[in-house]
């Protein structure tokens, strides 16, 4: 029983990282009908940005609030310089994309250095609470409540507020947003920036999860955000939290019962999903916004 | 037009002459292994071609049957024998499973739209890697194995020849292909799929076509290129190689075939030279950052790379000089660019 | 004498490589309801989109209240006071009928309130569906849906695109009552194929044939004129 709670929590906790990943990507698409490649490397400089500011102030709400800024700053020029001069062509969005991946990537070797930074939890944050024979890792509850948490504000702004509605009339129509006297361009932008955000706060959150940063951990996050952004279906807010919770569990049940296949099954997961269902497992018919 | 075809077909034999011929004026050692990797990454670069310039997809899966090829070659040479013969028959046998792979992701992926179908290829790529490093008994995992070449290729001059003789002929197979009906209706595809299939072509039926070609030329390459390390291990496999042969594609130039190849000496050659210069400029050992800003200006400014950027200079040139003569200016339709 | 409110002066437009617009002249006098006609493909929608801004005039000049709107974006254009019902109404479906509304709301101040109020008494089944998801609509329901988005706000004019496309004869009868009440309080341009929709609630036609305007002038005088009817719309 202590085994499944263990595993569930443990699941559960890189599924929200995963999904605070995700959540920018699959606005981003919806919104934007940009996929973006280069997320892992906004993901990979809030952890540097973030963890480089905690050590230096000593104060991980600082290191946070470090990451959080790096993402923004990232995101708006990322947004500005790479992304407008190739709205509405795909293939070029993945090429530049993943040219600016791999461009971030090699900043961090050049900035920070190219070995990887090993990172302590704070220390209210560390430890584990017992409760009989389970143990509950802090850090691993706290990402749980802040994933949630995240969740809750996202959804009620997208829901009850005028700007969430907007996002969400954008994603579904962008001409008609604009003869309503939307300004598309700028809340592009800003659900841009937003995206970026979550995913350097969620490079930041995870690295005292891993214990260890290093440049390429950017790809292979990017690589569960965009599995769980197909899994969830692209554009889907609520989609993909519950595809980030299946793929966090399956990947800390798969590592316990079949370390060999722990690799494949997200892939697998979504190759199936693609092939059978390419609108997303979470989407009910079309509609695919909230 | 004859006179065009004339030029073109000139500068092709002179190039291949002094290519023949580089060999016996200089023989150094890294010079012959620089070019040899540029043969083998421009057959590469130019199958990836095959899918991006001229069907207009994107696959970041692309690495997956270079490895097929490379595993192949490698793992028969070593369990097998080490002759001429069984080298010959684990290119043939790449290539044939390469096929049987890329028919089958092809069938499944290519009826998605670009993101998904790039998404996919990543997931199937992503598959065949685990595949070679969990199946440590024949692929030794990460560490991967070190083969004996067949007594021929020790000779790094003869395989300079042979890998020569592959590209020149990937190069005219590949050409007459693009040129064909069947390559015609490829970059139909590419301008507008909707209207190709609207005028009856069973569009995925050509793709699935450009799959398959792409990916047992690109088991080729795998194959030359294992022989050429006499190792392998799982990094033939890794999103590394397709992000090479993209960055070749792009940077030579899409949808001219010629351009790969060029993009691929260019970044062969640079990654030589800046890996050399690390020694002194650490700066240098992040060579890989000039080609990503290199590449992201490249694909905002000149999408259509070296070669078409040059084509299109040169057409511009031409009807200059036609509406000079005062002929009426001909609506030109050229559209080298991608979509 | 009427004010002439939108212009539009030897426009040409460009979507890709096709030249859809190539000549298009235009005007809407204030308080009217200004119709443009023309067979399919003629150019009428790409000329209200080229109002908006969505597909920009390469040539020409666009103008509205005297002021040139040709390079305008279109959050701009719109903001200027100008509605857009387009052809497939563009009724955000994951969006009930109230955020519908709400998105469309620039100000939500005591006017806005009482056009609110208006355009629910105009189309009582909007309040009937208040809570009801846009895709859920009926054709008739979300073409309402549309116009009254476009009328939420202070417009001067607004753009109408087949509104009777699609619909039973007797919904058409209620979408045409609107446009009547509407034009009341705003100016309208209408595209429309149906002729006898168009001919009994607009005041001046402009005929658009392959891209190029070649008629105008007031609706009356096209009634009677047998020939231009048949020439460019294949009737009478």
């Amino acid at each position: 029983m202590e085994l499944i709670v263990n595993l569930v929590i443990n699941g559960l906790a890189t599924g929200m990282l995963i999904f605070l990943l995700a959540a920018g990507l699959t606005l981003i698409f919806g919104l934007m009908d940009v996929l973006n490649f280069a997320h892992g490397g906004l993901f990979v400089w809030g952890a540097y940005a973030g963890i480089f500011t905690y050590m230096y102030t000593e104060s991980f709400l600082i290191g946070i609030i470090g990451a959080l800024v790096a993402g923004a700053i990232l995101g708006l020029l990322t947004e500005k310089f790479i992304i407008t001069p190739v709205y509405g062509n795909h293939i070029q969005q993945i090429l530049i994309t993943l040219g600016l991946m791999l461009v971030l990537q090699e900043m961090i070797k050049v900035v920070f250095g190219p070995n990887g930074v090993s990172v302590k939890t704070p220390s209210y944050l560390a430890g584990s609470w017992e409760f009989g024979d389970v143990i509950i890792i802090k850090y691993r509850l706290f990402i749980i409540v802040v994933g949630f948490v995240i969740f809750g504000i996202f959804q009620y702004m997208l829901k009850r507020t005028k700007i969430g509605l907007i996002v969400r009339a954008g994603v579904q129509d962008k001409e008609m947003a604009q003869a309503l006297g939307i300004h598309i361009k700028q809340v592009f932008l800003y659900v841009f920036m937003v995206g970026a955000t979550l995913a350097a706060l969620s490079g930041m959150l995870m690295a005292p999860y891993s214990g260890v940063i290093y440049a390429e951990m950017g790809m292979e996050y990017a690589i569960l955000g965009f599995i769980v952004v197909v899994i969830g279906g692209m554009g889907s807010f609520s989609g993909s939290l519950l595809a980030a919770i299946l793929v966090g569990l399956a990947g800390s049940f798969m590592a316990y019962y079949v370390p060999v296949l722990s690799l494949a099954v997200n892939m697998i997961l979504m190759a199936i999903v693609l092939i059978f269902r390419p609108q997303g497992l979470f989407t009910i018919g079309k509609e695919r916004s909230t | 037009m004859m006179k065009k075809l004339t030029w073109k077909h000139l500068s092709f034999v002179l190039m291949l002459a002094i290519l023949v011929l580089l060999p016996f004026v200089n023989d150094s050692r890294t010079l012959i292994i620089l070019l040899t990797q540029i043969f083998i990454f421009g057959i590469l670069a130019m199958s990836y071609d095959i899918l991006l310039g001229y069907t207009g997809i994107v696959s970041f899966g692309h690495a997956m049957f270079f490895g097929i090829g490379a595993y192949t070659t490698a793992v028969m040479l070593k369990q097998v024998d080490t002759t001429l013969s069984i080298f010959l028959l684990s290119i043939v046998v790449g290539m044939f499973l390469a096929g049987i792979v890329s028919f089958v992701v092809g069938l499944l992926t290519l009826r998605l739209k670009s993101h998904f179908f790039a998404m996919l290829t990543l997931a199937f790529s992503g598959l065949f890697l685990v595949v070679a490093e969990k199946w440590r008994s024949i692929t030794y995992g990460n560490d991967g194995f070190t083969f004996r070449a067949p007594e021929m290729f020790k000779d790094r001059i003869t395989f300079y020849f042979f890998v020569l003789a592959c590209l020149v002929v990937v190069f005219i197979a590949l050409y007459r292909f693009v040129q064909s009906p069947t390559g015609r209706i490829l970059i139909a595809v590419r301008e507008n799929e909707q209207r190709t299939k609207s005028l009856g072509f069973q569009t995925l039926h050509y793709k699935v076509i450009a799959s398959i070609i792409a990916g047992t030329v690109a088991s080729l390459a795998g194959s030359l290129y294992a022989l050429s390390l006499r190792f392998v291990n799982t990094s033939v496999m890794t999103m590394d190689i397709t992000l090479d042969a993209l960055l070749m594609t792009i940077i030579g130039g899409v949808g001219t075939l010629v351009g790969p190849l060029l993009g691929a000496a260019v970044i062969e050659y640079a990654q030589h030279t800046l890996s050399g210069m690390a020694r002194d400029y650490p700066i240098f050992e992040r060579w890989i950052i000039f080609f990503g800003i290199l590449y992201i200006l490249a694909v905002i400014f000149f999408p259509k790379g070296i070669i078409g950027s040059i084509r299109f200079i040169i057409s511009n040139w031409r009807r200059k000089l036609k509406a000079k003569r005062k002929t009426p200016p001909a609506l030109s339709h050229e559209k080298e660019g991608f979509e | 004498m009427m004010n002439t409110l939108l212009k539009l002066h030897d426009v040409h437009t460009h979507i890709g490589q096709y030249h859809i617009l190539q000549g298009v002249n235009f005007e809407a006098m204030e308080g009217q309801v200004s119709v443009l006609l023309g067979r399919n493909g003629a150019g009428k929608t790409t000329t209200l989109k080229t109002i908006m801004g969505l597909t920009p005039a390469s040539q020409g000049d666009v103008q509205f209240q005297m002021q040139s709107i040709k390079k305008s974006p279109t959050h701009k254009v719109a903001k200027l006071g100008i509605g857009y019902v387009p052809e497939n109404q563009g009724i955000f479906s994951d969006l009930t009928v109230e955020e519908n509304m709400k998105v469309a709301m620039r100000k939500e101040d005591t006017a806005a309130m009482e056009r609110q109020q208006y355009v629910l008494e105009l189309f009582p089944d909007l309040k009937k569906f208040w809570k009801k998801a846009g895709g859920h609509l009926s054709g008739g329901q979300k073409q309402m849906l549309s116009m009254a988005r476009a009328f939420i706000n202070d417009s001067q004019l607004i753009l109408i695109d087949e509104p009777s496309k699609g619909l039973a004869p007797i919904v058409v009868e209620k979408v045409m009552e609107a446009i009547v009440e509407m034009k009341k309080q705003t100016s309208i341009v209408l595209v429309e194929q149906n002729f006898m929709m168009a001919s009994r609630i607009g005041d001046t036609y402009t005929l658009i044939d392959d891209g190029k305007t070649v008629h105008s002038g007031n609706m009356k005088e096209l009634i009677q004129n047998e020939e231009l009817k048949r020439k460019y719309l294949g009737i009478g």
